[in-house]
């Protein structure tokens, strides 16, 4: 079957139930997407598919249709930081980084939805996606940075 | 975007279940929905109506399911009979399989009943909103993805987020029924102002939805399925609506 990531089209030869993370990551060697719980419960597998966020592994390849899947490797690019990818840089958001590209695949989305949110719905949605390491409050300053970079246009 | 998220789903006259279809991002992947079984449900009522046959029965199938609405003769239920149906479709509506979605004003959908242990809000800080998706932080179907209908065991690991082929979210605020007595949710259910504007029929038809159709009854992942069957329980829903929606309290 073929699907949609980043831009390009790709021929897969999987079991149609094969989540969507299960074929990016190992399929086809795109590794930002990490594999957390498996479960829905953590976020790290976090893409966007036609542009909303969706964990990857829950998502079977044979859902997933006609639709464009983006994960963070097409967010931006090096040269080209999404605002976000860029904000997370410039309030040093990481430590592990393992949970991170959910995280930031999370806070595109969002802010596309919600472009100028407050403290709370910051929390009530990047709560939904695990970080260990705690950096919850970095997450917060730097989603507020890129919403309002964002709406600077 | 949001906005339009919100109109769609907000401009729905009370159903029990808030299935914004249009409006959510991750649309079907198969072609059918309840809007279509809900214009079905409609027009065998209209040729009922017209036809003077409504008890005529119908049945509406989904995959291989066959729910028969086959509502008992006018006058064959006794206000008792009706009382004991009643008794019945209030252990489903207060099972965590149904409750734990029907939770009113909160937008917090709960997680209870015998897989979870102690009663809990649902984890992740789920809220989800006037919307009832999610549209305004985080929504259902980001984790409650909608799958193929003919994908039968697709709920088979413990704790995973439930899939049905239709899109997740949170009943209706008038429909409350997480915590609620068997009085407040018969008075809720006959209450056409408070049941989507339903007869007990279309409330039977109603049940054919995805969710109640494939899941209810069937949870997978070490879930408690909602007592007795859907027959069982569109049989009972018709039955107390012939005998006159009997309630506890009267
Ligand atoms: S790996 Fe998908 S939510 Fe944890
Ligand atoms: S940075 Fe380590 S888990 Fe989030």
């Amino acid at each position: 079957m073929q699907i949609d990531v980043n831009g390009k089209a790709f021929e897969v030869e999987v079991e149609p139930e094969m989540p969507l993370l299960w074929v990016l990551r190992d399929e086809l060697g795109i590794t930002g997407p990490k594999y957390g719980c498996g479960i829905a419960q953590c976020g790290a597998c976090t893409v966007h598919v036609d542009g909303f966020v969706v964990r990857s592994c829950q998502l079977a390849v044979r859902d997933l249709g006609n639709r464009k899947v983006t994960t963070i490797e097409g967010l931006g690019s090096p040269e080209a930081l999404h605002a976000v990818q860029a904000a997370w840089i410039e309030h040093q958001v990481a430590q592990c980084g393992y949970c991170q590209s959910g995280q930031i695949m999370q806070a595109a989305s969002f802010l596309k939805t919600n472009p100028n949110p407050s403290d709370e719905q910051i929390d009530a949605v990047m709560s939904s996606n695990l970080c260990r390491c705690g950096t919850y409050p970095r997450i917060r300053s730097a989603v507020k940075a890129a919403a309002k970079k964002l709406q600077e246009g | 975007m949001i906005n339009k998220l919100f109109e769609v789903s907000m401009t729905r006259s009370l159903p029990l279940v808030s299935l914004p279809f249009r409006a959510l991002p991750i649309p079907l992947t198969s072609g059918r929905s309840s809007g279509s079984l809900g214009s079905l449900g409609f027009l065998i009522l209209l040729v009922a109506v017209f036809s003077g046959t409504l008890t005529l029965s119908t049945s509406v199938t989904a995959a291989e399911d066959k729910v028969v609405i086959n509502p008992p003769a006018e006058g064959s239920v006794s206000q008792q009979e009706g009382l004991q149906a009643w008794a019945r479709i209030f252990e489903v509506a207060s099972h965590p399989r149904c409750a734990n979605c029907h939770t009113g004003e909160s937008d917090r959908p709960m997680w209870s009943g015998p897989s979870y242990g102690k009663t809990r809000v649902h984890g992740m800080n789920v809220q989800a909103g006037t919307s009832r998706i999610g549209a305004e932080t985080l929504l259902c179907g980001t984790c409650h993805t909608t799958k193929s209908e003919d994908w039968d065991n697709a709920n088979a690991t413990p704790h995973a987020a439930p899939r049905v082929a239709m899109n997740w979210a949170l009943a209706p605020v008038e429909a409350h029924w997480f915590g609620q007595t068997s009085e407040q949710i018969c008075a809720q259910l006959r209450n056409p102002e408070t049941n989507g504007d339903r007869t007990m029929r279309e409330i039977a038809e109603h049940l054919n939805h995805d969710l109640i159709l494939h899941w209810a009854w069937a949870p997978g992942g070490g879930r408690e399925p909602a007592p007795y069957s859907l027959q069982e329980h569109v049989n009972d829903i018709l039955a107390w609506g012939v005998a006159g929606t009997p309630c506890p309290q009267d």
